[in-house]
């Protein structure tokens, strides 16, 4: 029989020096001297997890890519976002939103479009799981278009969002004394309220041999494990944990996810064909 | 045996001779049964949900729904589920381990039937699964989202159901989502005229695993320092008897809270970072119910919650599961249909079981379940409220080597090879503190719950996978 392979638990929360330690990260993606969180960029994160082992069970299994269009007006901006999860067996899980976001320092989304869709293990989409809808927030009501039906909502002040978050910490004065509260609509749709964002410190630290100064945000509030948001000295969001899930901003995460998605689908092909020449 | 005990047992024996009676015993308990209800319930037991929505979460302690009366956390999904349907306050896994527990849920048969002893075995293959059996006995279209774990954790195949999304191992944050996501879809865009039976399986808030090997080392300090007012109390419990069964003190001696001596606040944090997996778990299903508001659904559905197991949150200073005190052993269980199941009952006398969801669901399905069902069907207590049994409970644990049996007033737990036994009160130590089993003074009902898991144990069909399945018609 063989022997099971002895792991080591983590046994501390994850840092961006942890990041490094467990292989997540080589170095981070520093902002370049012209990168204006207030203009026009794209981010791209690559969704990593840790189970707690150092050895195994550590991987990538999604990304969010932000990209946001500062436009004409100085009350509103865009957000560009898009996820895909790589499920067990490759079922893959796209979400696109478009938003329209309040110049505030949360970022509020006023206006949005959001699409859900699916792809099984063959790449194919499945259309009977998608979904759209269309939100306007207006006042205290949140009026939802879906499926062919309209549905209102109450909301009580202007919620945020996860992704939003990303674009508004960029924003934010690294300023010990200020904490804000709100509440957010996780994915554009699950509320969670009493959330708190406040600014920690500068955390000197070595990555890659580089001496660096990392900024950092806690978010804490219902329904969500603590998120800690760790920025460089030029506001540009590096990574953003929660407990063991980390964003890790990196220009090659779409690639990664790709490549990750072929690989599922093609191990998931592989046990298919064992069970039926089993059969 | 004392007087006390005589008259729980002496009404144990007179309930489980009702139930060989069946409906003409009502008469036994007189006042306790109003013709109204019987009549309500005779009408109700006609008809059939349209649908059925299975909502299971994984490692859920039960008392986590603040409409239940947990002060820790905000459930507004859950507290909506609870105040219009039924909630269960005695409900058991059937073993408190995943695959264990699931393979009963999915069976309506006790883990040493199915095969499933232990994580990451399947059922055994003459045994069907609630999809297989309603895909061959019914026209309700069987489908699955999340988590399934037997044997596979995350699959695209489990037979029976047509699965909508597998998930990720251990990663019931994004992998919760995309489940509940797969399901609002599913609802969105189905046709109406077809029955469905929906599972919906998340993983949260089993992601207390993850956090517990993240957080085994004690910092000695918050790392977030404006928890330190908001933190939770420990459970009166807290506590334990130290002479407990060797299997009890090495589970709790191998977890990462023993193994680092935590401190009372690192108690406290685990404590606060166990609601927020709740919490979040609760949004998730908030979004599977609002679609079946929203679209048209939520009257003809009979909704079910439940857990595949507890968590020790601290009692006994216990983490995860895999023990047969309560803190493990026990899960929410929460039936909801408008009209059909009565609104915001607490149900506290009957003890129920994972055994019981396969029986119930055919009963609600119009179908006959498969043969050597282990649990009843729940439907006349949901309608009504008739009391109908005292019923008692087994649970197995450790790989076929540990038993708890529940009556209405005792816990008895016994290990394999281990002379320790438990015996506690559950009307005055519901919190498992004083064990009785060495007290003279509850010596025949030791004997007597010895010999009603005999009984329990003789009648099992026991799978040939299954370890150590002599021993038990050897004990006592």
């Amino acid at each position: 029989m063989a022997k099971k392979k002895k792991r080591t638990v983590v046994g501390s929360p994850l840092t961006p020096g942890l990041l490094r330690e467990l292989g997540a990260i080589r170095e981070f993606a520093f902002a370049s001297e012209d990168f204006k969180p207030g203009g026009n960029w794209v981010n791209t994160y690559r969704i990593w997890t840790c189970h707690g082992y150092r050895e195994s069970g550590n991987y990538n299994v999604g990304f969010v890519r932000i990209e946001r269009a500062a436009g004409k007006s100085k009350e509103e901006f865009m957000l560009i976002v898009q996820q895909q999860v790589v499920q067990v067996d490759g079922i893959l899980n796209v979400i696109d939103a478009q938003m329209i976001c309040l110049n505030d320092q949360l970022a509020s989304p006023i206006e949005w479009h959001l699409s859900s869709r699916f792809a099984n293990p063959d790449g194919r989409a499945v259309s009977e799981l998608g979904t759209e809808e269309t939100v306007l927030i207006k006042g205290n009501v949140m009026s939802v278009k879906a499926g062919g039906r309209s549905f209102k909502r109450k909301v009580a002040g202007r919620p945020s969002c996860d992704w939003c978050l990303f674009e508004a910490v960029q924003r934010l004065r690294f300023d010990k004394k200020s904490s804000l509260a709100f509440d957010i609509l996780e994915g554009l749709s699950l509320l969670k309220e009493g959330q708190h964002l406040s600014y920690r410190g500068v955390y000197p630290m070595k990555i890659g041999g580089k001496e660096a100064r990392l900024h950092r945000f806690d978010q804490i509030g219902e329904g969500v494990l603590p998120y800690e948001y760790w920025l460089d000295d030029k506001h540009r969001l590096l990574a953003a944990i929660s407990m063991h899930k980390a964003y890790i901003l990196d220009e090659r995460a779409e690639k990664i996810i790709r490549q990750r998605t072929e690989q599922v689908r093609k191990s998931y092909e592989r046990i298919r064909s064992a069970r039926r020449k089993k059969n | 045996m004392n007087k006390e005990s005589k008259t729980e047992l002496r009404q144990h024996i007179n309930r489980r001779e009702f139930i060989k009676l069946g409906g003409s015993a009502l008469a036994v308990f007189g006042s306790s049964v109003s013709c109204k209800s019987v009549s309500a319930a005779k009408q109700s037991r006609k008809l059939k949900p349209k649908n059925i929505l299975l909502i299971i979460t994984d490692q859920q302690h039960i008392d986590t729904i603040a409409a239940g009366g947990c002060r820790h956390v905000r459930t507004p999904a859950l507290d909506r589920l609870k105040t219009r349907g039924v909630s269960f306050t005695e409900s058991y896994s059937s073993n408190p381990v995943c695959s264990p527990a699931r393979s009963s849920i999915f069976t309506g048969r006790a883990s040493s039937e199915t095969g499933v002893h232990v994580n990451n075995l399947p059922i055994r293959s003459d045994i069907p699964n609630l999809g297989q059996w309603f895909s061959q006995e019914t026209k309700y279209e069987t489908v699955y989202a999340g988590k399934w774990h037997i044997p596979r954790s995350f699959t695209n195949d489990i037979p029976g159901f047509k699965v909508i999304n597998t998930g990720i191992g251990g990663l019931g944050y994004l992998c919760d989502t995309v489940t509940s996501r797969a399901c609002e879809g599913y609802l969105r865009n189905r046709s109406q005229s077809r029955p469905f039976l929906m599972v919906a399986s998340f993983l949260q808030p089993h992601d207390i695993c993850e956090w517990l090997r993240l957080n085994t080392k004690d910092p000695g300090q918050l790392r977030y320092k404006e928890l330190a007012g908001e933190l939770p109390e420990l459970p009166d419990n807290f506590q334990f008897d130290k002479n407990e069964p060797e299997m009890v003190k090495r589970t709790r001696q191998a977890r990462d809270p023993a193994n680092a001596n935590w401190s009372k606040q690192q108690w406290q944090y685990y404590l606060w970072s166990y609601y927020r997996h709740i919490e979040f778990v609760d949004a998730e299903i908030g979004r599977v119910l609002q679609a079946l508001e929203d679209f048209g659904y939520a009257k003809n559905t009979l909704v079910l919650l439940t857990a595949d197991h507890g968590e020790g949150t601290g009692h006994h200073q216990m983490v995860r599961k895999n023990t047969l005190y309560d803190e493990s052993a026990k899960v929410p269980l929460i039936f909801s249909w408008p009209g059909h199941v009565a609104e915001n009952r607490t149900e506290s006398f009957h003890l129920v079981s994972g055994l019981d969801i396969m029986p119930t669901l055919c009963d609600y399905a119009g179908i006959k379940p498969p043969k050597n069902m282990r649990g009843r069907s729940l439907r006349s207590i949901l309608g009504a409220g008739i009391f109908s049994w005292g019923h008692t409970i087994i649970t197995e644990v450790s790989s076929n080597r540990g038993r708890m049996l529940r009556t209405p007033r005792y816990k008895y737990i016994t290990y394999k090879d281990d002379m320790v036994e438990q015996l506690f009160d559950m009307k005055d130590d519901p919190g498992e503190t004083k064990n009785l089993a060495t007290s003279s003074k509850y010596a025949s009902t030791l004997a007597e719950h010895r010999r009603m898991l005999r009984d329990w144990e003789s009648r099992l069909d026991v799978a040939p996978n299954v370890p150590n399945s002599d021993i038990w018609r050897r004990k006592g």
